[in-house]
């Protein structure tokens, strides 16, 4: 009926399905999701989360295989049973689980692992017991498993839609503390959206929501091709008019979003403003050069710091009093930002200049190791008379224009939009620039581009300042907006959050540092769920990106073509191997 | 070196200015300038707290077992980086936790038998025990995490599997603290480990003693499995030459597992033995010690068992006599709080100076 290598990667995908809910359990991320609802009672994020591990299953169980060259896509028949067997499994995997746990003790198993609480089992066995919990898990495993192979099965003009309009619904209900004020500021009923009693979506809103989301890309896909070449074939002046006025539309957004949002979502945007320079800071240097900097937070704390320093704060001495740094000026923010981007580009040229003969990796570990000594550095009674030690710098002066503070979360919020305006500008341009090249020729052979004539030397110091100079603006904004500084801020957890941004994003592209950022630190600041989940979901992402997208989310075109000319690259000989390489890859996700 | 060669044809030509840039480019310039600090810091610093003899003769005796000890304890780690960088020339960054997973194991192993008096009763039985539990817990970490992360990109850009080990690495700590708690939990004292014995002078106490001997026999051992087995027959070949010795019918695959897993038999050997030293384990612990174990394998020169061992011993002491030996001279406050800036210093020295270590030929690019 169905092939044995199809029914051995069903097999095998269930069994993965159920180590990932067992998984999921086990880390506490099922209890706490729980909490979240997305679609009035029916559903919530702790479901949803339960339900993927045997819809992904399913779907990856029937992925077309390439045999002698040619993509081999199973037949529906056949690929709705390897999802039902692999659905099965999967359930089956926590079924088993749940009854292996359910035979100690209540209690005993949670002295080890802290999330086997009751109210976890209670929710894993659906509120209805152990036996009726075993039955739901293997039923509902297999229809998940089925509907995700079904899901494979479907023909393109009908799978991108319905995919489209499941992230829309989805989106739009995890976005539930965003959406209701922006529209009550818009004067706008929500109710019928949006359900006042549970947070998610109501039944009602989730099914307009999931139909007009499906049906617009649908009519996208049948009239868009028409609609794109329109445009293209604009006389170059009504062009230009399509160009600015798209623009000035995307400004106006901008302006406008942080009274629509309130206060305290204006403060995820300026979290999200200071990781995006943070982000397009090490873009340079990892996704243009490619350099790998995993002590990017030197500049973080370089630009923060120093900006302290420059414009005013004090510091608890060792005897509780308050006093003043042993260096301080009083600067204005404006003058002293320039002053600071200029010391952190000679920081860059420093840390820089000894590493600049080292191979990729050894460079990675060399400025990792410069990171964790800025921030002992930081922490230490040695240099507390300048940084304040452990206890850090207080009452940072506040920038202002006009008598208007920044530290409120709304005008910080155009300060930050200013500085990332600035840094995408700067980015952009030095990506088409001489300089841009040079570093691209340098990333994909130093070999080769040094018999161009490029001088490697000249370019990596380059590179490294130009990150620097962008990266301390990052650091800058962070010291106005929190107005206190402290080590704990600078850990190497955020040279780790900038480079899964660029990862994530796409390396070399800056609207994947920008997607990134949204996706890594903006939904983080708007549900707390995902706050203490945070880095184990960074350090899940850096793998399956590498392993699965290596060119990110959204790649950068150059970039992209280098990396799967590796793929294709690989020696003759190694040929037969290479396949069975892939499709383990792919299986272990 | 390009610049030496081709410098000297067209001097004549060219103005001074040139010819001097060339001569001197700004990088080696910066190393000069960065060694001549570093030997006048440590010359004027060392001179300076000798002369002024703060600290006892005692004191160093005490700070050099502890030196010792410490040592031992990276050397273990230090050679599952090597291993691995021998053979797959990629820097495993998630063998810290490794570590700390055997480390984190043994712990429950240890708090059970200590509740049942165990422990204290049948120290030997118990302490084997502990061993073996972190052994194949850090052993089956070591290979998932090569299935998992590292195999599908075996042939990927260098950058690329260092970048999923930093994944794996972050993955691997919130996965422990998910599952057991994020806060560090006490380890057991074992009773037969209390006291200290006195070597030549030398005060060592009886863990101390453990870990080093224990450290010693392990690479030993590692040392006879590499130059006796077929195994390690294999692993030497593939260390030489990977496509070589797939063509001698060699399984690249299985020498590859084989060397995570022998790395994670060390590891978790270090967990218990670190774990003992310390009496703490949290779901961090690995982070740190597995980078100066990284340093210690570089020191000593990444690739070589006898490299790993000189290099953590050097760490090791080096980091614990450096900063009093360097800073109490120059009147540096709490020197002991920059212990990881030596070590991190260490790091970046010889990464620059010596990347092929101190055995190695100073050569930074074996592949």
């Amino acid at each position: 009926m169905i092939g044995s290598e199809l029914l051995r990667r069903a097999v095998r995908a269930g069994l993965i399905g159920g180590v990932a809910i067992v998984y999921l359990a086990l880390v506490g991320m099922v209890e706490k999701f729980e909490a979240r609802h997305l679609v009035s009672d029916w559903l919530n994020l702790g479901k949803l989360l339960l339900a993927l591990p045997p819809l992904l299953a399913g779907y990856l169980a029937t992925r077309p295989r390439v045999e002698s060259g040619q993509l081999v896509r199973p037949a529906r028949g056949p690929a709705v049973t390897a999802g039902l067997v692999s659905g099965v499994l999967t359930g089956g995997v926590a079924a088993l689980w749940l009854a292996f746990v359910h035979l100690f003790p209540p209690g005993a198993v949670r002295n080890i692992f802290i999330a086997v609480s009751p109210k976890l089992l209670d929710i894993m066995t659906f509120g209805r017991g152990l036996a009726v919990g075993v039955v739901l898990w293997v039923v509902v495993g297999a229809g998940l498993g089925a509907l995700g192979a079904a899901y494979r099965t479907l023909p393109e003009r009908a799978g991108r839609p319905l995919s489209v309009g499941l992230a829309t619904t989805l989106m739009l209900a995890l976005l539930q503390r965003i959406i209701p004020p922006l529209l009550y500021n818009l004067n706008l009923d929500s109710t019928w959206l949006y359900s006042t009693s549970f947070g998610g979506l109501t039944p009602v809103g989730a099914v307009v929501v999931f139909v007009v989301a499906t049906a617009l890309p649908a009519l996208w896909m049948v009239r868009g091709q028409a609609v794109r070449q329109r445009v293209t074939q604009l006389p170059p002046a009504r062009r230009r008019v399509f160009d600015v006025s798209r623009l000035l539309l995307l400004a106006v957004v901008l302006a406008v979003v942080p009274r629509l949002l309130g206060s305290a979502l204006s403060e995820v945007l300026g979290e999200i403003g200071v990781y995006l320079l943070m982000g397009l800071g090490l873009n340079i240097v990892v996704g243009y050069a490619g350099l790998l900097d995993l002590g990017y937070v030197a500049f973080f704390a370089t630009g923060a710091y120093l900006t302290a320093l420059f414009t005013g704060a004090h510091l608890v001495t060792s005897l509780g009093a308050v006093a003043s740094p042993s260096f301080i000026l009083h600067l204005d923010f404006y003058p002293a930002v320039p002053l600071v981007i200029l010391l952190a580009a000679f920081v860059g040229l420093l840390i820089g200049a000894p590493v600049l003969r080292l191979r990729g990796d050894y460079l990675a570990i060399v400025t990792l190791g410069f990171g964790e000594i800025a921030r002992v550095l930081l922490t230490s009674s040695w240099l507390q008379k300048f940084t304040g030690g452990p206890q850090g710098l207080r009452d940072i002066t506040d920038a202002h224009i006009g008598g208007v503070g920044f530290r409120d979360p709304q005008p910080f919020y155009y300060l930050v939009l200013a500085f990332c305006a600035l840094a995408v500008f700067v980015s952009v341009r030095l990506a088409d620039s001489r300089v841009g090249r040079a570093w691209s020729a340098m990333r994909e052979d130093e070999l080769a581009a040094e018999a161009m004539g490029i001088s490697t030397v000249k370019y990596k110091l380059l590179a490294f300042a130009m990150g620097a100079a962008v990266g301390c603006l990052s650091g800058t904004l962070f010291a106005v907006q929190i107005g206190s500084l402290t080590p704990d801020s600078f850990t190497i957890l955020v040279s780790i959050t900038a480079l899964a941004i660029v990862v994530v994003g796409g390396m070399g592209s800056i609207r994947g540092v920008l997607v990134g950022t949204v996706l890594l630190i903006g939904l983080p600041g708007v549900l707390d769920e995902f706050e203490e989940y945070r880095l184990l979901v960074y350090g899940a992402a850096l793998i399956v990106v590498m392993v699965l997208r290596p060119q990110g989310l959204i790649p950068n075109i150059r970039r992209m073509r280098e990396l799967q000319e590796e793929e294709v690259a690989q020696d003759q000989w190694l040929k037969e191997e290479a396949p069975a390489v892939t499709v383990g890859g792919g299986g272990a996700s | 070196m390009t610049e030496q060669s081709g410098g000297s044809v067209e001097t004549a030509v060219r103005p001074r200015a040139a010819v001097l840039a060339e001569r001197f480019p700004i990088h080696r310039v910066a190393l000069v300038a960065v060694a001549v600090l570093v030997t006048f810091g440590v010359v004027t610093g060392s001179w300076k707290t000798i002369a002024q003899g703060g600290v006892s003769g005692a004191g160093w005796r005490t700070f050099v077992v502890l030196g010792i000890d410490q040592g031992s304890i990276y050397a273990l780690i230090a050679l599952g980086y090597s291993l691995v960088y021998g053979i797959l020339l990629m820097i495993n960054f998630a063998h810290g936790e490794v570590f700390m997973s055997g480390a984190f194991a043994s712990y429950f192993v240890a708090q059970s038998l200590d509740s049942k008096g165990l422990l204290t009763r049948d120290p030997i039985p118990s302490l084997v025990l502990l061993f073996l539990t972190a052994i194949l817990v850090s052993m089956s970490v070591a290979i998932l995490l090569e299935r998992v992360a590292y195999r599908p990109l075996r042939n990927a850009p260098r950058l690329v599997p260092l970048i999923t080990a930093i994944g794996a690495s972050l993955f691997l700590q919130y996965t422990f603290s998910g599952f057991f708690g994020s806060d560090a939990k006490g380890y057991p004292s074992v009773k037969a480990l209390e006291g200290t014995i006195d070597v030549g002078g030398f005060p060592v106490s009886r863990t101390q003693a453990l870990t080093i001997i224990a450290a010693i026999a392990m690479m030993i051992g590692l040392s006879l499995f590499i130059a006796r087995t077929r195994t390690g027959k294999a692993m030497r070949a593939v260390a030489e030459d990977k496509e070589i010795a797939s063509l001698m019918g060699i399984n690249i695959n299985r020498v590859v597992v084989t060397t995570f897993a022998i790395g994670g038999v060390l590891a978790g050997v270090a967990g218990v033995l670190f774990a003992l030293t310390f009496s703490e384990v949290d779901s961090f612990m690995g982070f740190v010690p597995g980078i100066k174990a990284f340093t210690a394998a570089v020191l000593g020169g990444i690739g070589s068992v006898s490299g790993a061992a000189i290099g953590g011993l050097i760490l090791g002491v080096a980091e614990s006599i450096g900063p009093v030996l360097l800073l109490t001279g120059i009147h540096v406050p709490a020197t002991n709080q920059l212990r990881d800036v030596v070590a991190f210093t260490i790091l970046v020295l010889v990464l620059v100076f010596r990347p092929g270590g101190i055995l190695g030929t100073g050569e930074p690019d074996k592949a």
